[in-house]
């Protein structure tokens, strides 16, 4: 419960804040949040599965945001950014999804 | 050589103790680990470490803050995005401005063009005017000009209007530029001065063609019904086009595929000068270079 309250003021503090995202860090931050959506359901889905451990979820969280920065920033320099990206968010996004569908399954036994 | 007659065995069978991984396809192996295996190995942990401690007590306090920076991260991401958004659209607007801005120029250039023209016409005429010389090669520029369409020029004529059959279901029934060709040739022979296609001025350089299913004089696609004016002998000109060549093409056009042609005599019109004459060569009076 205190989590999700976190979750609130964070974006309430970035939409009152605004920060000026530096230009070299604006192609690697949609990456990123997509990672960090993928940490957020996974951690999700180990709560309800009853094996949540906070510091797993730190450093995961951390790494993954990290990681995928690193990828595409590798892609960039090596002139495979688009399709690198590409890449990581297909991963991701496929991670998400049966994330998702486990936390489903827990919240709506269906 | 026992070693080489095993070795399609092995391929054609799976290794037992292969990581999963190995074995498994890529998606099937996403989705079974899409949860991170280090919840199940450290849970396993401490339940066997539960028996010797007891259980650390709950510190939510670093998911909570993790999760805040996860919420700054979206909003940041989201306020970026539109921002960029509203950028782009500032600097479409910014191209459009100037692309008008252009324009304006462009016309205010052309106007210039047109005043500074009509000003070295009349300093031409006046300084002309000034001399004997200057008076007949004045008039000999205003003969010269006529023929080849470098100033507009009036006068009587005939006006020959041709058209399309009525609802002409093939090209035959259809003016075509060829036919047009005919028609102005015609002019000429009959002793046209100056001739005009829907107020194109007809000169030496003026091609009549096809271009897309349009008739284009001077590069100027045309619409039909087509007016194709000549000054020259209004008395004669008509009678002598209907028994020229290119006439009677157009009689023949006419009776048997239904294509309009029409002449009209007129006792004063206008033609335009050509849209646009370059200079090629020149040279001073007398001779000299």
């Amino acid at each position: 419960m205190i989590a999700v309250l976190g979750l609130v003021l964070g974006v309430a503090l970035g939409l009152l804040l605004q920060p000026a995202v530096p230009v070299w860090l604006d192609p690697y931050l949609p990456i990123a949040v997509v990672a960090a959506l993928d940490a957020v359901f996974g951690a999700l889905r180990a709560f309800l599965d009853g094996i949540f451990d906070d510091k797993v979820f730190v450093v995961s969280f951390v790494s993954n945001v990290l990681i995928a920065a690193l990828i595409v920033y590798l892609g960039d320099q090596l002139g495979v950014g688009g399709q690198l990206s590409t890449g990581v968010i297909v991963v991701l996004g496929i991670r998400i999804f049966s994330n998702v569908a486990a936390i489903r399954r827990h919240l709506l036994h269906a | 050589m026992a070693v080489d007659q095993r070795r399609p065995e092995q391929a054609a069978r799976p290794v037992p103790d292969a990581p999963p991984q190995a074995v498994r396809g890529l998606l099937e192996h996403l989705t079974s680990t899409s949860l991170d295996e280090d919840y199940a190995h450290v849970s396993r942990r401490r339940a066997a470490a539960a028996d010797a401690q007891p259980s650390r007590p709950d510190r939510p306090g670093r998911a909570t803050a993790v999760l805040a920076v996860f919420g700054v991260l979206v909003a940041t991401a989201a306020v970026q995005t539109s921002r960029d958004a509203d950028a782009s659209a500032t600097s479409r607007e910014a191209l459009v401005d100037q692309a008008n801005a252009r324009k304006t120029q462009l016309a205010q250039r052309r106007t210039r063009v047109q005043a500074l023209q009509s000003e070295i016409a009349a300093l031409e005429a006046s300084g002309l005017e000034a001399t004997t010389d200057g008076r007949a090669a004045q008039q000999q520029l205003t003969r010269l000009g006529v023929l080849a369409g470098s100033r507009p020029t009036e006068g009587a004529g005939i006006r020959v209007l041709v058209d399309d059959a009525p609802d002409a279901p093939s090209f035959r029934q259809q003016v075509q530029a060829p036919d047009l060709q005919k028609l102005v040739n015609a002019l000429w022979l009959v002793g046209a001065e100056a001739v005009a296609v829907n107020g194109q001025r007809v000169t030496s350089l003026t091609s009549i063609r096809d271009a897309a299913g349009a008739i284009t004089v001077n590069f100027v696609s045309l619409r039909r019904p087509y007016t194709v004016a000549a000054i020259g002998n209004p008395t004669t000109m008509g009678g002598r086009l209907l028994d020229s060549a290119g006439g009677q093409t157009w009689v023949t056009l006419q009776s048997t595929f239904g294509l309009g042609f029409e002449v009209e005599t007129v006792e004063s019109m206008v033609l335009p000068a050509a849209r646009r004459l370059d200079l090629r060569a020149a040279r001073a009076p007398g001779g000299r270079r």
